[in-house]
């Protein structure tokens, strides 16, 4: 029995619940132009004087306002499958650069060592030493605003998680036997690098994806929240709720409630998905 | 003893089965056992990896894990059945305790060992002061053999050594003055002296104190050693059960005689040792002269303190051409690190090698002195020693690509030959390495080496994560390679017989120096370093011709 | 011992040299800060410049910086464009308030969540675990904008039963004013604190969860039941030493967190503290105001990193001794 394997007994359904929402959110962000009722974009669709109708309401586009609508008049429900895209794109792609770049430098910070290594993690304890807020923060008032800026601010939050983590995944595979092997037939840095040390080190950061891809979203929204984020114009569900805010002290509390909750939603199926991807990946980490 | 025969078994154990609850469904890892413990004996239980034993010996203390069904059959303690639940608890401790193998986990860390020991002491029932409790732990540890317990009973766990760990493992177990203790793999994460002498204390334990231990091992020296009788046990199932005496001297079942047939033996007197011996003479294809390396010491250096160890003292060895030379030492004696320095994985402070005539400085990195690529290793953990992304093929064809193959001597086969010669089917070329066993992944390895055509290879106890019936075939494995190619060989190892077995000539090393040196056929019956004679004295008895 | 305090100390000193030049360059290019004190419709090139003398903008940024060092040594970070008090000043005067929200949100979340996160942990898989896992996720998944919202529409608009901002009366205490004293400062505080508080509870929750998980699974556990210690007893005496020290940490980090940056818990529920004073700052591009508060926070930040080192140090025999 000395070292013996056997994964978790409790059986787990090939999909969960939480990853069919999920799905359900992403094809509604794709097919947003064609679900949503009005484009919010559109200054032509928006009837100013039907600002903050309760939920239900009849509109004039000939269509009802299912989520009511917020302080300039436009559909909420409308609002929240744009909204949608925005954060998802942000996210999505804010959290995959950052895992390249930080995969990439983890991994060659472990492979190179000395100073490669010195430089490119003294930069991520002192990222990781500070709140991602006020890194963001930082970035955000350096950078400006625009949606490409919170990408990029994004990036520079995440990036240093996903280094730590390839880093230490990346020496201690190159501690193993099998890259002293690789060593010893004297193998040139690319293959050692490309066919032994990356493809070993991958997994990990693929499990933190979801996770982060989770925190990407709750900061983006919290930047526009905050009035830091994505232009007004182009409302993300942060800014919607933030929108809102004022309405909410009296009672109108449609235009912040709604997209709060899709966001929400969207961020707890996130969450569960990686912590099922993450329990699929760890055996260790289940109910064993 | 008249007594003893009306009395019932101390623990008599009735067709006992225990089912794990796998994914595909309940998988029977123990079926259908039966035995006695009698007072004041210890019951040896031997078996290879996946044969229950240790899955038996957790239903006995009933610390199965969660996913295990309720063992089925019966435990009877002093003839009154066992049952499960709060009962069972209060015998934990108290009638039945246990000693795990790996005597670091088995400590909590952050308590004194003294507190953990006073602390077990006050949980089994003695009513104690905790005064009391603590001179009694000193003295509990004083009966373990525990030098200096009073200042022990404040160390951490980490400021032990391992052994002295091991012997406060067992004074926890004797806390509750139990009537049994199931020790599982007690040695196996001990160097072979230190190993010797927890297994005297425990033989001492069941002699002057009236318990009877439950011994689950894989290693039939330990056995050889201390056990009264013997349980082999194959598949979940007991094959075979016997006094110690009669399953060594005339073992019934044929898996009980392979697996004693497996185990290396020690031979201390052989006439062939002249011709070995000469043998050594030969032109040598690997000269090391005079290496040492310097370990700094871990952890901050701050103020410029810095206390220098030294890995490695004026290390010289000498292969022949076309020869085996082995290198035994305990861990710590620095044998791996001098076969990485030869390897050109590591580099040292001074000294030099020379390989086939030509000169190298180790005090360079192996890639800048030409000499990493030159050897090739065979290494411990066969799990750990190929790419798990890369199929068998890949790997061995990388292997012929990047080799010295051009330089070599030899023509070097191609691989499907080579699947051949280790013995291995061509089928596997195309799996991944997890889908190999650890003798398959082994083999793997060493076709490896071969394959990149190595002026010498370097195995680093290449056998030591293997059950003894692989092992036997791997080394068998080696010798027919080092015959047929005319390959010369540093075989690096903890076990004297499995060094014996396959060396022509033996380096005996100690804390970073070469001890004793001389050829393997006679240097264990010739040599007067008491060292040498140390580790002699460690191996069992019963394996030593 | 000491060499590793001293070595954390000289860290956490050459991190906040590197933090200040990052963040004055930071601050440096986010826009001219002249335009905010004069009014540029009716201000003349004179007055701009004037203004940008004023305010030392000539001078190069490397003698900007240097000024900005020297001035960060004596605790003078100049005065803000828009109140005219001095930047520390101001900050400092705002701490309190931040202080006592932060720490009143942690004083029941650290409990709590190791009290839930080792209840989880003792019985992984089971329907009490599997329930405060996720309740875990859920928690930590609902935006904190969001969550403060929600607790004013349900404790203030819907049933009147707490107000919705503000710190209410305070009483004066230790030269400070706190809310905490006053029953109606307590009503205030509610909201707030619930709202910092429910994260952090999840967080340490399932950080206290998977610690226990794993220190359950180690063999020392195992051997503290074969060789009969109560339950209750490993529980508390090996599991809960063990996993405390992610504990320390992460409750030492969040505290930080949250004197640094309970942002947007104290915008919204208009709680005159650093965050809101920082947001703010940011906004009106108050420089002064800005870098005092983000060396503070950075400060404080560094200096908690450091002491977390420190107190790991201490709860770890394997680290007191053997350095």
């Amino acid at each position: 029995m000395i070292g013996m394997k056997i994964k978790s007994a409790i059986p787990r359904p090939a999909l969960s619940v939480s990853g069919i929402i999920l799905a359900c959110y992403v094809l509604a962000a794709v097919a947003a132009p064609l679900l949503a009722p009005q484009n919010p974009y559109d200054p032509l669709q928006i009837f100013g004087w039907e600002a903050s109708s309760p939920p239900g309401s009849m509109g004039s586009g000939g269509y009802r306002y299912l989520l009511g609508t917020d302080g300039l008049g436009r559909d909420i429900a409308s609002g929240i499958l744009y909204g949608l895209r925005i954060s998802l794109v942000v996210s999505l792609s804010g959290t995959i650069i950052a895992a390249v770049i930080g995969l990439s430098a983890g991994v060659a910070a472990a492979y190179f060592g000395k100073w490669v290594d010195i430089i490119i993690m003294r930069l991520v304890d002192l990222q990781l030493s500070l709140p991602t807020m006020l890194v963001a923060l930082i970035a955000i008032v350096t950078l400006g605003p625009g949606i490409d800026r919170i990408i990029l601010a994004l990036i520079i939050v995440q990036w240093a998680v996903f280094a730590r983590i390839a880093r230490g995944v990346a020496l201690s595979e190159a501690g193993k036997s099998y890259m002293d092997a690789a060593s010893l037939l004297r193998l040139p840095s690319y293959r050692v690098i490309f066919r032994h040390l990356l493809p070993n080190s991958i997994a990990p950061a693929i499990t933190l994806m979801p996770v982060e891809i989770g925190h990407a979203i709750a900061l983006e929204a919290t930047l526009s929240f905050l009035g830091l984020g994505v232009p007004i114009d182009k409302p993300s569900l942060g800014s919607m709720v933030a929108s809102g805010f004022q309405y909410l002290l009296t009672g109108q509390y449609w235009i912040s409630f709604f997209p709060g909750l899709a966001l929400f939603g969207l961020i707890a199926c996130i969450n569960f998905v990686g912590e099922d991807v993450r329990r699929r990946l760890d055996p260790r980490g289940s109910s064993l | 003893m008249k007594l003893e025969a009306d009395r019932p078994p101390l623990l008599e154990v009735r067709n006992l089965s225990v089912r794990y609850l796998a994914k595909g469904g309940p998988m029977t890892i123990v079926r259908d056992v039966s035995f006695d413990l009698r007072r004041g004996e210890i019951l040896g239980i031997i078996g290879e990896s996946g044969a229950g034993k240790s899955t038996l010996g957790n239903a006995i203390i009933g610390l199965l894990d969660p996913n295990f069904e309720p063992p089925e059959g019966e435990i009877r303690l002093n003839g009154k059945a066992v049952v499960n639940g709060r009962e069972r608890e209060a015998l934990r401790g108290r009638k039945i305790a246990s000693v795990f193998q790996d005597h670091t986990a088995s400590l909590d860390p952050l308590m004194t060992v003294g507190s953990q020991l006073a602390e077990t002491i006050l949980a089994t029932g003695r009513k104690a002061s905790r005064k009391q409790a603590q001179a009694l732990a000193i003295e509990l540890m004083g009966r373990v053999g525990i030098q200096d317990p009073e200042r022990r009973f404040i160390s951490y766990p980490h400021q032990l050594s391992g052994g002295q760990r091991q012997r406060v493992v067992i004074a926890m177990a004797l806390a509750g003055s139990p009537e049994i203790i199931v020790a599982d793999e007690p040695t196996s994460a001990l160097d072979t002296t230190i190993q010797m002498q927890i297994l005297r204390l425990l033989r001492r334990l069941v002699d002057e104190e009236m318990v009877s231990i439950v011994l689950v091992t894989h290693d039939m020296g330990v056995i050889s050693e201390i056990a009264d009788r013997v349980l082999v046990m194959k598949d979940g199932q007991v094959v075979e059960e016997d006094t110690t005496s009669s399953v060594l001297e005339t073992p019934k079942n044929s898996y009980t005689r392979s697996l004693l047939a497996a185990v290396p033996r020690l031979r201390i007197s052989d006439a062939r040792q002249a011709k070995h011996h000469e043998e050594h003479e030969r032109a040598p294809i690997l000269l090391v002269e005079g290496v040492s390396k310097a370990f700094s010491t871990s952890g901050m250096r701050f103020l410029g303190r810095r206390s220098e160890k030294f890995a490695l003292q004026n290390v010289s060895l000498r292969l022949a051409r076309g020869a085996v030379a082995g290198i035994v030492g305990e861990s710590g004696s620095g044998k791996t690190t001098i076969g990485r320095i030869v390897a050109g994985l590591e580099t040292a402070n001074a000294g030099s090698i020379v390989l086939d005539r030509a000169k190298y400085d180790v005090s360079l990195r192996g890639s800048k002195n030409g000499l990493l690529g030159r050897v090739q290793m065979i290494f411990q953990d066969p799990a750990s020693s190929l790419n798990p992304r890369m199929t068998i093929s890949e790997a061995l064809v990388e292997s012929v690509r990047f080799g010295l193959k051009a330089r070599s001597e030899n023509k070097v086969p191609g691989v499907e030959a080579m699947m051949d010669r280790i013995g291995l089917s061509k089928n596997l070329l195309n799996r991944y390495p997890h889908q190999l066993s650890g003798g398959q992944k082994q083999r793997v390895c060493i076709a490896r080496a071969l394959l990149a055509g190595p002026g010498i290879v370097i195995a680093d106890e290449p056998t030591s994560a293997l059950d003894v019936s692989v092992q036997s075939e791997i080394i068998a494995l080696l010798r027919e390679c080092v015959m047929e190619q005319n390959l010369s060989m540093l075989f690096i190892s903890h076990d004297l017989a499995v060094v014996q077995d396959i060396c022509d000539f033996v380096y005996i090393m100690k804390d970073g120096r070469v001890e004793d040196s001389g050829p393997s056929r006679s240097i264990f019956a010739q040599s007067d370093n008491p060292y040498t004679h140390s580790l002699i004295e460690a191996r069992p008895r019963r394996f030593i011709q | 011992m000491t060499n590793v305090i001293l070595g954390r100390f000289l860290q956490a000193f050459l991190l906040l040299l590197v933090m200040s030049l990052i963040g004055f360059i930071g601050i440096h290019s986010a826009g001219n800060p002249v335009y905010n004190i004069v009014n540029v419709e009716t201000a003349s090139a004179e007055d701009i410049r004037e203004a940008t003398i004023a305010l030392g903008l000539d001078q190069p940024l490397w003698v900007q910086y240097v000024r900005f060092l020297e001035n960060v040594g004596t605790g003078n970070f100049g005065t803000s464009y828009i109140y005219h008090l001095p930047a520390f000043g101001l900050l400092l005067s705002k701490l309190p308030a931040t202080f006592e929200l932060a720490f009143l949100a942690m004083l029941p979340a650290a409990p709590i969540g190791t009290g839930l996160g080792l209840l989880a942990g003792r019985h992984p898989g089971s329907i009490l675990d599997g329930l405060i896992l996720r309740s875990s996720v859920f928690a930590l998944s609902i935006p904190s904008f969001w969550l403060s919202m929600m607790l004013i529409l349900l404790g203030a608009i819907f049933t009147g039963w707490f107000p919705s901002g503000g710190r209410g009366e305070t009483l004066s205490f230790l030269g400070q004013n706190w809310s905490f004293l006053t029953l109606d400062g307590l009503r205030h505080l509610a909201l707030p604190v619930l709202a910092l508080a429910i994260p952090n509870i999840a967080l340490i929750a399932r950080l206290a969860r998977s610690g226990t998980v794993e220190v359950e699974r180690l063999d020392f556990t195992r051997f503290c039941r074969a060789k009969g210690l109560s339950p209750s007893r490993i529980l508390f005496r090996h599991t809960l030493p063990n996993i405390s020290i992610p504990i320390v940490t992460i409750v030492g980090l969040q505290f930080g967190g949250m004197l640094a940056f309970a942002v947007v818990v104290e915008s919204i529920f208009a709680w005159p503290g650093i965050g809101k004073l920082l947001i703010d700052s940011i906004q009106l591009l108050d420089r002064p105001v800005v870098m005092a508060t983000l060396t503070f926070v950075s400060a404080v930040f560094v200096l908690l990193n450091a002491l977390v080192d420190i107190t790991y140090s201490i709860l770890d025999p394997r680290v007191r001794v053997s350095v």
